[in-house]
């Protein structure tokens, strides 16, 4: 029988005892990510003039420059765009907390092109992650503010 | 007459003196005499005093301001000084915008330099948010484990590499080639030669990114003495007069996450060579030698692409086997090492070397092949920057 070269484990949640966002110090053009995503919801900025959806957050909308925005819920499906597998830590919590590999993920969101978003996939070996692969968004809080919940995505279930 | 089509520098400032410190991984001093002795070291290089300095470009993100410069080499009037932003994007830039202030006749001897202890203080390659961010890019990019420049890169990479098939070996040969120039090169940091599978077996870092694909971090210094074509015909190295002849900067869209540009396989620096090519009114046949900004190996084949050298995906079929690209090659390329062997000086040694090329005293000077026009350029990809300079 070949032998089979030993893949990394798969990312179960998020890292612990990185940077997050200070919710009480977010602009308010920002807040209503984290917000919906407290509510296991996830709701991306879509302007009410030209009905772009955008990420990253702004003020003003890119394209037709109107400061009227909502948080639009999406259905949080999607595709790999791009990733990386960290396994080199840049950050001291990354090593003390033995959390390597972990996999960075675009993830393109169907609702519009271009549209992405950073995060992790998880269930999954970084081995076997590939561009192009299916996601579907899941919500885990954060171990170290169990307040901030963070979107991540998981390999499409197929019915 | 578009602003593509301006040229107001072209041939309007010299470049006379080039200078810096030793490279080293733990300088034993402060950033202010680093940069004062590598500004020293550039007026020596020059034939001028630091007295007769009158103008200052820095690097935003350099530790070194106007007042405690002026006070420390003696300059009686500053009359120009300005900062471009950040670290390697400023790369290149600051070159043209002290061409400009030359060429505007703001001051008659200018000096840009970069000069930071970049791996015994501040590591730009180690993660560098707050425990909590109060928004913006890295409260959507940290909290996922993106937190440094290599990670950001990183897509880029692996996209470059999904839509046009270039390898981890095509960005070893880059890297091969660049320590060999190194080995050459008695102010490299690393000069021990490497070869492919060295590359391959490097501790892979962030893949796609081995170990060898990433540039240094290192303390150091780099200076550069500009000044009109008149003045530099009475300074040291009046026989062989160096011209700036047509500078460019470009930024590309989502500049706070590039991360979320339409296609990461292309550079931004697209806009910066369109600008270029046409204040030049040149193209890459012109060019008889090519500094780009190596902080990752792959944006050699970006740079090549993005600057018009070869159609996009084109440029793997000519860095491979290393031989285009080495000091006798047809396209002798980072001749010095680059950031990646010989030192991380934010994009400054690259215009130096460009300089050494065409007085012909580089470490690695392509033999049977007089050395014109050097173009230095850059992808770092939030913003990019490029210069052409020739002999007058």
């Amino acid at each position: 029988m070949l032998e089979q070269p030993e893949k990394s484990r798969p990312m179960t949640g998020p890292l612990e005892g990185i940077p997050l966002p200070a919710i009480d110090r977010l602009p308010d053009y920002e807040l209503g990510f984290w917000q919906s995503a407290s509510a296991g919801e996830l709701r991306i900025q879509k302007c009410l003039e030209c009905s772009k959806f955008r990420h990253l957050p702004t003020p003003m909308c890119p394209h037709c420059h109107s400061l009227l925005f909502d948080w639009s819920k999406v259905s949080g499906l999607g595709h790999v765009y791009s990733f990386i597998v960290v396994r080199n830590p840049v950050h001291a919590a990354i090593r003390e907390k033995d959390q390597l590999p972990y996999n960075i993920c675009l993830i393109e969101l169907e609702e519009q092109e271009g549209l992405r978003l950073c995060s992790n996939v998880l269930n999954i070996a970084p081995e076997d992650i590939y561009i192009d692969m299916p996601v579907q968004v899941t919500f885990i809080p954060t171990v170290d503010e169990p307040s901030v919940v963070l979107p991540m995505f998981i390999p499409t279930l197929t019915a | 007459m578009k602003p593509s089509d301006i040229n107001g520098i072209k041939d309007k400032a010299a470049i006379v003196g080039i200078g810096e410190t030793e490279f080293s991984w733990d300088s034993g001093r402060s950033e202010i005499q680093l940069a004062c002795e590598a500004i020293k070291a550039a007026c020596d290089d020059a034939g001028i005093s630091p007295h007769q300095i009158d103008g200052l470009v820095r690097y935003e993100m350099d530790s070194n301001h106007e007042t405690l410069l002026v006070q420390s080499l003696g300059i009686p009037n500053l009359r120009h000084w300005e900062s471009v932003s950040y670290g390697g994007g400023a790369g290149n830039a600051v070159v043209g915008h002290a061409a400009g202030a030359i060429a505007a006749g703001f001051c008659n001897y200018v000096v840009c330099f970069r000069a930071a202890n970049l791996r015994s203080q501040l590591r730009l390659g180690q993660a560098r948010n707050p425990e909590r961010i109060a928004g913006g890019a890295q409260s959507f990019a940290a909290p996922w484990g993106n937190m440094a420049p290599v990670h950001h890169f990183g897509m880029f990479v692996r996209r470059y590499m999904h839509t046009y098939g270039a390898t981890s070996q095509h960005f070893g040969w880059v890297a091969v080639t660049l320590r060999e120039h190194a080995s050459r090169n008695p102010r490299a940091l690393r000069k021990t030669p490497i070869t492919l599978d060295d590359h391959q077996n490097s501790r892979m870092v962030v893949d796609p990114l081995h170990l060898l694909d990433i540039c240094q971090e290192n303390d150091g210094a780099a200076a550069i003495i500009m000044t009109s074509p008149d003045r530099a015909k009475d300074l040291r190295h009046a026989d062989i007069p160096i011209l700036v002849e047509a500078a460019a900067q470009g930024s590309g869209p989502q500049n706070d996450g590039i991360i979320y540009r339409p296609d990461l396989s292309i550079a931004e620096s697209v806009n910066t060579a369109k600008d270029l090519w046409a204040r030049a009114k040149l193209g890459p046949s012109d060019i008889d030698a090519l500094m780009f900004y190596d902080h990752f190996t792959p944006f050699c084949l970006l740079n090549l692409e993005a600057y018009g050298f070869f159609p996009f995906g084109e440029a793997k079929d000519f860095v491979d086997g290393g031989h285009n690209i080495r000091f006798d090659g047809a396209l002798p390329t980072n001749t010095h090492g680059g950031n990646h062997s010989e030192a991380y000086i934010h994009g400054l040694t690259h215009t130096q070397e460009a300089v050494r090329l065409i007085r012909g005293t580089s470490s690695s000077q392509p033999p049977n092949k007089t050395i014109n026009r050097v173009l230095s350029c850059s992808s770092v990809a939030q913003l990019s920057a490029a210069v052409i300079i020739r002999r007058g």
